[in-house]
């Protein structure tokens, strides 16, 4: 077994982890170290699990002393919130800091390639965004949404970790809103809805990955080499109101100052922020050129309305044809 | 799929029903029988309303299955506004465009003077390139910031093909083989007030030109004449715009007196005229002062153009 590669997977329990984690293991020439804060139900017996808790101050060391003990050469980094909570101290300790940590024990440790999940909500929705944001544009992130601040301080100390271990491979992967028939987060029950609200007076133009094909392109990153930064998302775009009728739902068009005042029902916008923080990004454009994803992890199976579908179908949100 | 189904067993129940009335009332099998002289058709009213069902069960579930381009143009929408846009541009503005014979093929980059409060001109000059010289040569216009971002302006804009105006966009478009309107001016040309009309104000930095120059694509001047009288700002209040987020809050003879109606740009003569393309010969994007020089040369082109449009519209009277 001296030709097996050990890769190190933060972050089992969210829906990409634990998929990632069922593909390695499935590969004789993987051996896969876990590393959560609690073990995951039904964690392949294969899967060398550690429970570390990588909000802890020194967590740095632990998974250190994890990556030498088990020889790690890949390490890949999931280890963010599905969503944001309303608990905003603990998510930015586990995202920003949990990051930091993971990032200097892999310095430490001698990690040779790191891959990075990021998403391409970190650019922000804003107003002045051009049509399609490619990997140079800065991330701006939003001001209202504390989990997309955590990702935009996260690839900061990604990117200048990768500064300062010049010989190391870093891989950044920012994936777009993923939907197919697995997601349970909080975009899936947007749609999911009898009635579906959106902001009046917009449609802006949403972009969305199948969860295989974001998966593939992260287990792709985890077994070859492929240093940099790209955007993953799916072919196409389709207004947001095309979207929630095609999932067989009644739109609810809400003006946007009253939503803004809403900011004190949470509920409303499923997530601990402000409205705003969530709704901006049904509000402005934050659509990302997948062109340089799209040749290094090859095309996607799916295009933004066939992942879409998926989603619908296996919901049963509606009767598809 | 229980949809479709259901509406076709209601549509035949609703045949049958219609065949069965007619029977009874009069007293024999409908069609021509044999010896009679054919009447007038009568005028079926169960097709009438059960064609009038099916549209308004429809009418708030309209799925459009054409496929929208990567920048959010509905083409499909556009088909369906043809006649809209003609009639718009054929009897309430009167367009008339001359110059289009010369404007070479292949993506162009069409400079034009903006004015007026909304897009009319970016969008007539984009309609009537596009019913000259057939559908695939619609040029996409450019729109500022504040304007594709407004409510409701936004999701009608981009699905008629505006696009906000910045440099990434306008490169996607051009290098994909797609010809761009551009307004240099930008909020400044939008926000004229009668005094200030035709008279056009700095072209930015000189993007449009370097992103011509970049591509190798040729610049075409273009000038509307008229669309300062469609919405004519007799002044511009700026402490109530900030907050209603809009660059300017103006003040028409219609808007804000009339409310929404105000927005229905008065029906002015619009003249188009295309210039031949900038000569723009082996000039270096790079030199910043190139870069300057063609600008102006482009605007002074275009404020030319103005000037003639202007006086042939005061000779005809």
């Amino acid at each position: 077994m001296s030709s097996a590669t050990t890769v190190a997977v933060t972050g089992l329990r969210t829906e990409l982890g634990s998929r990632l984690v069922a593909r390695l293991t499935a590969r004789p020439d993987v051996v896969v170290v876990g590393i959560d804060h609690q073990r995951p139900w039904g964690l392949d017996a294969a899967v060398r699990f550690h429970g570390l808790d990588l909000t802890h101050p020194t967590a740095d060391a632990d998974v250190a002393e994890v990556l030498r003990k088990e020889d790690v050469t890949v390490l890949v980094h999931l280890a963010f919130r599905r969503e944001p909570t309303p608990d905003v101290e603990s998510d930015h300790e586990l995202e920003t800091l949990g990051s930091l940590h993971v990032l200097d024990a892999c310095t430490a440790a001698g990690v040779s390639r790191v891959v990075f999940a990021s998403t391409t909500m970190a650019y922000g929705a804003r107003p002045d965004n051009p049509n399609y944001l490619t990997e140079d544009h800065p991330l701006r992130g939003h001001r209202a949404a504390h989990n997309v601040q955590n990702r935009v301080e996260a690839e900061g100390l990604a990117s200048e970790w990768a500064r300062r271990n010049p010989d190391r491979c870093l891989t950044v992967l920012r994936h777009c809103w993923t939907l197919g028939p697995g997601s349970r987060h909080a975009m899936a029950r947007y749609f999911a809805r009898p009635v579906v609200p959106m902001l009046m007076g917009y449609d802006p133009l949403i972009q969305l990955i199948h969860e295989d094909d974001c998966l593939r392109a992260f287990e792709r990153a985890t077994l070859e080499s492929i240093p940099g930064v790209y955007n993953l998302v799916g072919r196409g775009v389709q207004p947001l109101s095309r979207l929630i009728r095609h999932a067989g739902k009644r739109v609810l068009p809400v003006p946007a100052p009253l939503m803004h005042r809403l900011r004190y029902a949470p509920s409303f916008a499923q997530t601990g922020d402000e409205p705003d923080g969530f709704y901006d990004f049904l509000r402005y454009l934050w659509v990302a050129d997948g062109s340089r994803g799209f040749a290094a992890f090859g095309e996607p199976d799916y295009t933004t309305k066939e992942a879409f579908t998926a989603f619908v179908s296996e919901r049963k949100l509606r009767e598809m044809q | 799929m229980s949809g479709p189904r259901s509406q076709d067993l209601l549509d035949e129940a609703l045949a049958d029903l219609g065949r069965e009335i007619r029977e009874r009332f009069d007293g024999r099998p409908s069609g021509p029988g044999e010896g009679e002289e054919p009447k007038a058709p009568d005028v079926d009213v169960f097709a009438i309303f059960g064609e009038l069902r099916a549209r308004t069960r429809t009418l708030g579930m309209r799925e459009r299955r054409g496929e929208l381009d990567e920048f959010g143009m509905d083409p499909e929408w556009i088909e369906q506004l043809r006649p809209a846009l003609s009639l718009l541009a054929s009897r309430w503005f009167r367009v008339r465009a001359e110059g289009l014979a010369e404007v070479p093929d292949g993506p162009v980059l069409f400079v034009a003077n903006r004015s007026g409060l909304l897009p009319w001109d970016g969008l007539l000059v984009a309609h009537q390139l596009a019913s000259v010289r057939g559908e695939a040569a619609r040029p996409r216009f450019l729109v500022a910031d504040w304007l594709i971002t407004l409510p409701f302006a936004q999701p009608t804009l981009t699905r008629l093909g505006a696009v906000r105006a910045c440099r990434e966009n306008a490169e996607q478009l051009l290098r994909s083989g797609r010809s761009v309107v551009a307004f240099p001016e930008g909020v400044k040309g939008a926000s004229k007030t009668w005094g200030e009309r035709y008279k056009l104000q700095r072209f930015g930095r000189g993007g449009a030109v370097r992103l011509g120059l970049d591509l190798g694509v040729p610049i075409v001047p273009v000038s509307v004449v008229g669309a300062e009288e469609t919405q004519p700002i007799l002044y511009k209040v700026e402490s109530l715009a900030r907050a209603s987020g809009l660059p300017f809050l103006p003040i028409t003879p219609t808007f804000p007196w009339l409310g929404p109606l105000g927005f229905v740009p008065l029906p002015s003569r619009l003249d188009f005229a295309f210039g031949h393309p900038l000569d723009v010969e082996d000039s270096d994007p790079r030199d910043e002062l190139v870069v300057s020089r063609l600008n102006e040369e482009l605007r002074s082109r275009i404020q030319q153009m103005v000037d003639a449009g202007l006086a042939a519209r005061r000779e005809a009277g």
